[in-house]
């Protein structure tokens, strides 16, 4: 059998003494796009960095992660390069960069190419600026094309659609349900994008427990409740249900 | 917008002409006129020093600001200079060779830096301004030791105040080891451009990216420190150069690595002469410190760049 793309083998997360993650056992798959949902500070963020081999000052990690069947850890960085590519909530710039020159120096792997990523993203137009002058909702789309374009398979995206106002939340969704050859694990917080997005669910509950399931099973009040701690609706539409916090 | 193709290949030509006619102007202008004696036993080691000294503080500069990745650091500013100038004081003191001593000291200023900036550095953001003072406060130091020293040793050996604390080009030597120094550095950041230009996007960007992020630092580290010390034992220590180069470069649209490190020494070189050209004619015969006049056209500049919110 091959080894998923990412696996976590009881992945234990706890920062300042508190359990964010417990014991996970979890994976993910090609074709799989999985969001991670829970309060603020619940540990979205600290478990994508987990996921993507990062550290953090302050963190105590157990358990393992792995890619293709084998820890990090035990991953060059020149290696790990062409498996995992991150999208971190900010990009700091502080050096002038065009688009197009940024992209291509972010390539390990030559598998997408750059401007058709750049059109699907509707930042095609953006190729010649500089990246200290674009808005924060521009630099977020190009950060998505710098994380595809890296030409890793398993995509680990720390709120990728934070800064996208609604038509390009769309756009961004639409975007990732051709992501086929991939394994993307992101984090959001508009349950009804999600819903759109996403395949599969991973939640992160108050007390550092986590439960997973298809993005169908996942979104139910009472589990939404349970994450978010405030009461949920359905409300079903013509396209579908909807979610509304009450 | 960034200078690609033949704009980039029009703007290099400009800038090594502008190099030369410098070079020419300043063996031909001078207070003893054109006596082509003079030129080649005085005017000649002094412009090649000029040359060679203001290529390795620019690549200092760009150097350093790779390595903090902060668009405002300079050897000078950030007290790697001051190191040098300290190491070199007591190597001259102890009798070890001063060359030796200035390299030294710059390590040492440039680890120490490193050291008190390691976890703004660890954490792929954002605490420049932070670094920029301790880096001051750092210069503020090796110039006071500086000065004790020079006072403690009133000694004919030590050359003056002027020479360790703002820098002077007059009697430099170690001209062609500068020079030879600025072409390997200037080839070693070339090779290195990749990965530099990845470090300049974070260094957690650079680290997902593939690259040995602790090895490149290192290699920055050593040769930004090198460049300087050698700087400070040719001309004592002239600042600002290290900052207004790149800083010119990249506004003119240069953005590759590639493209700066072969640049940014004309630029330096260019720079210094022309700095040296004028302190030495504006008020001849009196010559006037180089390093004064680089302080009165860099510090201004740094000053606007930081206002500019360069962060």
């Amino acid at each position: 059998m091959k080894p998923s793309l990412l696996e976590t083998r009881a992945l234990t997360l706890a920062a300042a003494g508190i359990t964010l993650v417990g014991s996970l056992d979890w994976g993910a798959a090609v074709g799989e796009r999985w969001c991670v949902i829970g309060r603020n500070a619940a540990g979205k963020s600290t478990l994508l960095r987990a996921l993507a081999g990062i550290g953090e000052p302050g963190l105590q990690p157990a358990g393992e992660v792995r890619w293709l069947g084998r820890p990090t850890a035990d991953w060059p960085a020149a290696d790990a390069a062409s498996v995992r590519a991150f999208l971190p909530q900010h990009a700091s710039d502080r050096f002038p960069i065009t688009v197009q020159r940024l992209l291509e120096i972010s390539r390990v792997r030559p598998q997408h190419e750059a401007r058709a990523l750049l059109a699907a993203l509707d930042a095609l137009a953006l190729a010649d600026r500089n990246v200290l002058e674009l808005s924060g909702g521009e630099r977020q789309r190009v950060a998505l094309a710098q994380c595809a374009v890296q030409g890793a398979p398993l995509l680990l995206l720390d709120e990728p659609v934070a800064f996208q106002d609604p038509a390009h939340q769309l756009q961004v969704a639409q975007w990732l349900t051709t992501l086929h050859q991939h394994a993307v694990v992101m984090s959001a917080h508009d349950v009804n994008w999600i819903a759109r997005a996403a395949t599969h669910v991973l939640a992160l509950l108050p007390d550092g427990a986590c439960e997973q399931g298809s993005v169908g099973e996942m979104l139910d009040a009472d589990r939404l409740q349970r994450v978010y701690g405030c009461a949920w609706r359905a409300i079903d539409g013509d396209g579908g249900r909807y979610w509304v916090a009450q | 917008m960034p200078l690609t193709g033949i704009r980039l290949t029009w703007f290099a030509i400009a800038l090594v002409a502008t190099t030369l006619t410098i070079l020419v102007l300043s063996l031909l202008i001078g207070s003893a006129g054109v006596d082509y004696e003079m030129i080649r036993s005085l005017r000649a080691p002094r412009v090649a020093a000029a040359a060679g000294v203001g290529a390795l503080l620019a690549l200092s500069g760009l150097a350093m600001q790779a390595l903090l990745r902060n668009p405002l650091a300079d050897p000078y500013v950030l007290g790697t200079s001051g190191g040098a100038a300290v190491g070199a004081l007591l190597a001259l003191m102890f009798g070890v060779a001063m060359a030796f001593g200035a390299a030294a000291g710059a390590l040492a200023a440039g680890a120490l830096l490193v050291l008190l900036a390691r976890r703004a550095l660890a954490a792929s953001d954002d605490a420049s301004p932070r670094l920029i003072l301790t880096g001051a406060m750092l210069a503020a130091v090796f110039g006071a030791l500086a000065t004790l020293l020079l006072t403690l040793t009133p000694e004919q050996r030590l050359r003056g105040a002027i020479f360790w604390l703002v820098g002077d080009l007059s009697g430099a030597d170690h001209a062609g080891a500068s020079l030879a120094a600025a072409l390997v550095f200037s080839l070693v950041l070339m090779v290195r451009h990749r990965a530099i230009d990845r470090l300049l996007l974070g260094s957690e960007a650079a680290h997902l990216l593939g690259e040995s992020v602790r090895r490149l630092r290192l290699e920055l580290l050593v040769g930004a420190s090198l460049a300087a010390g050698l700087a400070v034992a040719s001309a004592g220590a002239i600042g600002f150069v290290g900052l207004v180069v790149p800083h010119a470069l990249r506004l003119a649209g240069v953005q590759r690595t590639r493209d700066l490190a072969w640049l940014t020494p004309f630029g330096g070189a260019a720079l210094l002469m022309a700095a040296d050209l004028l302190s030495r004619s504006v008020a001849s015969p009196i010559e006037l410190p180089v390093g004064a006049v680089m302080a009165l056209v860099g510090a201004p500049v740094f000053v606007v760049f930081l206002a500019r919110g360069t962060r």
